[in-house]
């Protein structure tokens, strides 16, 4: 179809016409794409997207915060466990606002620090979002990859799965599984210490999500494959007697990274956001495990009397989840073969 | 077309079923003392037997299922604390904490998680469709920059942290506070008004971009340009000419999400304190309330696979270029 009036305009203009790929906003910098890989040329122009750049920092920085947690904290001088009644009132209010000493104040009613509860409740959101994206990756792409490249009755049955767990209402078994998982682990709840408690519940929780989160990859990868299988390299590979196993791992995979990487990035802020939110909701992990979701949850009645206490975190949760989607975003738009040209 | 009807038909069966069995095979079957675990913490060996008697939790597994699928169809009876209770025909089950079937907790529960969702429905596809209608029309411009750039910030901020500083800091919003409708139409909507615009704009964000995308794309048709070289007005020509084509797969999205949002309106009910599916769940969870944590899953379950089957038959009838497959 040639081109409307409007559509030259914009094209002159340098706007994106592709109605997909302009939503996303950010103009496609133009960069050298000679002798360069696919990956090799979405990241270089990753490098010249400066919200990609800004918002990698930002996330780069917390992920350094969670793992010098320890350090920051011993900086300061403080651990996440002590009492600090002295500085409590009477009426369970902090007596002390930030100081040298306690960077962001302290708790009301119990007073532990705040910093150190801080730097040490980065580290749950990330290990859990961490791990169950690299799990539901993991399993997503070998499922699709066997069921869209050997097809036949594997097909039939994986994809009925992929169907069965996306019309599941994930959010509902993320609040009813763990209940039972936790009598799997460690008994009847009642009599457990809180210690166990709280790791079972990780456990549970990254279970769950994993459970939930592989399906909708498992999809897309299987699209995917579905055309890619027909393809010349793929016959040949097949011909020259290639075992299968290589055919998808070796010519397949390296086809399949740009779903992939946009996938991942967009599932790491979403799972931090679901363990922060579980957390918040008491599903998720509980004390005595720092967690921002956590803090949340306790500083939400003090919002008038100690702002700080809430604010801190539901900052902090918000800059991560901001600058990873948007960071994610850009990704989509360095690696989307359709913004590409 | 009848035979895809059909098909679609029997898979959705097929969902439910394994659902419900696997669902009840994790929580009654597995080692994992349910009748302990329903009676709580306190609980004598007598009352243990009585409630392991009546759910039938000594026979076998089989039968459990049996006999719960029975309930679910001509209802059954349960023992609770020497007396018996009868649990009338869709029963799922008889909530040993709260002493009331399941059935009737969830019934309950329903309508307030129902009526968030659709009012929130309301504001998000009013604000969603006519934000990106505009910015469609505009596209390229600054406004329309404007427009996705803030859809990008919205939608990236954290669901449950935007409800809570809305709960805490908007106090200038009516009380929130669930009414029946049909008690008070009036005290209903203003006592939801907070839960509905924050659903509403933080899914309005989406909504615009699905219907921006979906209008850039329509208005780029042939037959748009031909009404507007027949001399119809602009405003016509996109809001009676363009949108009715341009909704179609906005239609779709919305019909997914909706089901998706009657199974997860967690966070908005336990924020805002209203009583429905999800808090009814949360409360089981830390009471560990087996039966209704199964009900609830059951129900979202059923909610969700209908919903999904309205969406793709409707489709189907609706968009003839759906090939059918």
């Amino acid at each position: 179809m040639e081109p409307l009036i409007e559509e030259a305009e914009l094209a002159r203009t340098g706007a994106p016409t592709d109605a997909m790929a302009a939503p996303t906003g950010g103009q496609n910098t133009k960069v050298n794409t000679r002798r360069k890989s696919p990956t090799q040329i979405a990241l270089a122009r990753l490098r010249k997207d400066k919200v990609a750049v800004v918002c990698g920092s930002i996330f780069l920085f917390f992920v350094l915060v969670a793992i010098f947690a320890p350090l920051l904290a011993k900086l300061e001088g403080q651990d996440t466990t002590t009492l600090h009644q002295d500085l409590i009132d009477q009426y369970g209010f902090p007596t002390i606002g930030p100081t040298s000493e306690h960077w962001f104040g302290v708790e009301p009613r119990l007073g532990r620090d705040l910093f150190a509860r801080f730097v040490y409740g980065a580290r749950p959101s990330f290990i859990v979002a961490g791990s169950v994206t690299v799990i539901t990756t993991i399993i997503g792409v070998c499922f699709g990859l066997i069921a869209g490249f050997i097809g036949g009755w594997l097909d039939r049955v994986i994809s009925w799965v992929i169907d069965f767990v996306l019309s599941l209402p994930y959010l509902l078994f993320a609040i009813a599984v763990p209940a039972v998982l936790l009598s799997f682990f460690v008994g009847t709840a009642e009599d457990a210490a809180a210690q166990d408690v709280s790791t079972a519940r990780f456990y549970a929780l990254i279970i769950v999500l994993s459970f939930f989160g592989w399906a909708s990859l498992a999809r897309l990868i299987r699209g995917e494959v579905l055309s890619l299988r027909e393809r010349e390299f793929v016959a040949a590979a097949k011909v020259l007697g290639v075992p299968t196993h290589k055919i998808l791992f070796k010519e397949l995979l390296p086809n399949l990274v740009a779903p992939i990487v946009i996938s991942v990035s967009l599932a790491l802020p979403t799972y931090i956001v679901t363990e922060a939110g579980l957390t918040y909701l008491g599903v998720g992990l509980t004390e005595p495990t720092p967690s921002w979701g956590l803090t949340i949850a306790n500083a939400q009645t003090f919002y008038r009397a100690d702002p700080l206490y809430l604010w801190i975190p539901v900052a902090a949760i918000t800059i991560v989840v901001l600058s990873l989607s948007l960071l994610g975003d850009s990704i989509r738009d360095a690696f989307d073969p359709r913004t590409r040209r | 077309m009848l035979l895809y009807i059909l098909k679609r038909v029997l898979s959705a069966i097929s969902v439910v079923i394994v659902t419900l069995v696997a669902s009840f095979a994790l929580f009654f079957l597995a080692p994992t003392d349910p009748a302990g675990v329903i009676c709580g913490p306190r609980c004598t060996p007598d009352r243990v037997a009585d409630i392991e008697n009546s759910l039938g939790l000594n026979k076998p597994a089989l039968e459990q299922i049996g006999s719960y699928m029975k309930g679910i169809v001509v209802g059954r009876e349960y023992s609770a604390g020497g007396t018996v209770q009868h649990c009338d025909a869709p029963c799922l089950g008889y909530s040993y904490t709260l002493g009331q079937p399941v059935t009737k907790l969830l019934a309950q529960a329903l309508p307030v998680t129902i009526s968030i969702v659709i009012g929130g429905a309301v504001v998000y596809l009013i604000v969603g469709v006519l934000a990106g209608t505009i910015a469609a029309q505009v596209r390229g411009s600054s406004l329309d920059k404007a427009v996705v750039g803030t859809t990008l910030f919205v939608q990236s901020i954290p669901y449950f942290v935007f409800a809570l500083i809305v709960a805490l800091y908007a106090t200038f919003l009516p009380e929130t506070r669930y009414t029946p409708f049909l008690e008070n139409p009036l005290t209903w909507a203003s006592g939801l008004l907070a839960a509905w615009l924050c659903i509403g704009v933080t899914n309005a964000a989406a909504y615009t971009r699905y219907s921006r995308a979906s209008m850039i794309e329509t208005l780029g048709q042939d037959y748009i340009r031909t009404a507007t070289s027949k001399g119809i007005s602009r405003r016509r020509v996109v809001y009676r000419h363009g949108l009715r084509a341009g909704l179609t797969p906005v239609v779709t999205i919305f019909g997914i999400d909706l089901a998706f949002q009657l199974t997860g309106a967690i966070f908005t009910e336990s924020i805002f304190g209203l009583p429905g599916l999800g808090q009814l769940t949360l409360r089981a969870f830390g009471q560990y309330d087996l039966p209704v944590l199964l009900g609830g899953v059951l129900v979202g379950s059923v909610v969700l696979v209908l919903m999904n089957l309205v969406v793709d038959i409707a489709y189907t009838i609706l968009d003839p270029r759906v090939r059918l497959g």
